[in-house]
C-alpha cells in the first residue's frame, strides 16, 4: 500500500489532492426494515476481521506517508449510504455472499418480528468515510534556497 | 441519504455481484461530501481501482481529463462499454496497478482511490 501511496504522490502535482474514501469498520452496519416514513432498526451487521485488518493496514500506509512528509492530512469526514433488498431473505443471502461483513446480523428485534416483516423491503445502512490529503513537495524536489 | 437507497430496486443484492458499483453510493454523493464540483472543475484526475468506471463517469462532466485504471480487465472493458453508452469522450481506461503507474510526473491534480486501499 505504500508502494501505492508513493507512485501516486510521485504522479500528482505539488498542492494535488488525494481522495481516500472506503467503508468505515469503525462504527457497525445496520440492517433495517423499510417503513412508509423512515426505518426501523432490526440488527447490527459487523465487519469481518479479515476486512478489519486490512483497514488498519490501510490507516497505517496512509499514516506513515504522512509522517513521511509526502502527504498533510486536510479533511475527513463520513457518509452513510443505503443498501436495498426486495426483503429479508434477500438481505441475508447478501450477508453470506458478502465478503466485507461477518455473515450474520446481531438482531435487536425478536424471532416473532422478523418473520412478521420478512417479506417487507430491507436495507443495510453503512459509512463510508473519506480522507483529503494535499500532495506536498518530496524533499527532492525542494530546490534549494 | 444516497439515489441508490432511494431508488426501489428489488432484489438488487442477490443479483448484482458484491463488487459492483450498484451497491455503492452514488457518485453525486461522495462527491457533494468531497467538497462538490470544485474539488474537480477543471482537474486532471486518475481514479485508481476505478471498476466500471461509477466514480471516473460520474466526476468527467466537471474535469478537462480522467484517467481510470483497474487491475482487472473485465472491469475496465464494463467501464469502455459506459463511457460509450454515457457518450463521455474525456475519460480514458486502461487496466493496470497502482504501484506501477504509466504516467509522468505531477501528471494530475487529483487521485481518487474510493474503495480501493
Amino acid at each position: 500500500m505504500v508502494d501505492a501511496l508513493v507512485e501516486i504522490h510521485r504522479v500528482l502535482a505539488p498542492g494535488g489532492i488525494l481522495v481516500d474514501a472506503r467503508p468505515d469498520s469503525r462504527v457497525p452496519a445496520y440492517a433495517e426494515r423499510r417503513k412508509p416514513r423512515g426505518f426501523q432498526r432490526f440488527g447490527i451487521v459487523r465487519t469481518s476481521r479479515l476486512e478489519l485488518a486490512n483497514d488498519r493496514d490501510a490507516d497505517r500506509a496512509i499514516a506513515r506517508v504522512v509522517r513521511q512528509r509526502l502527504f498533510e492530512r486536510r479533511r475527513s469526514g463520513r457518509l452513510w449510504h443505503r443498501i436495498p433488498f426486495g426483503d429479508l431473505a434477500q438481505l441475508r443471502q447478501y450477508l453470506r455472499e458478502h465478503l466485507r461483513f461477518v455473515h450474520r446480523a446481531e438482531w435487536v428485534v425478536d424471532r416473532a418480528t422478523r418473520k412478521r416483516h420478512s417479506n417487507d423491503q430491507f436495507v443495510i445502512r453503512r459509512a463510508v468515510r473519506y480522507e483529503l490529503l494535499a500532495a506536498l513537495r518530496s524533499p527532492r524536489n525542494i530546490s534549494p534556497a | 441519504m444516497s439515489s441508490v437507497a432511494k431508488d426501489s430496486v428489488g432484489d438488487l443484492g442477490r443479483h448484482v455481484p458484491a463488487l459492483s458499483s450498484a451497491l455503492r453510493p452514488h457518485p453525486d454523493d461522495e462527491l457533494r461530501e468531497w467538497g462538490g464540483s470544485r474539488l474537480v472543475r477543471g482537474k486532471r484526475v486518475l481514479d485508481l481501482g476505478c471498476g466500471d468506471g461509477r466514480l471516473a463517469l460520474g466526476v468527467a462532466r466537471f474535469a478537462t481529463r480522467v484517467e481510470g485504471i483497474d487491475p482487472d480487465p473485465e472491469a475496465i472493458a464494463a467501464a469502455k462499454r459506459n463511457a460509450r453508452k454515457a457518450g463521455v469522450r474525456n475519460v480514458h481506461f486502461a487496466a493496470g496497478a497502482a504501484q506501477h503507474l504509466l504516467f509522468p510526473d505531477a501528471a494530475f491534480d487529483l487521485v481518487i482511490l474510493s474503495w480501493t486501499l
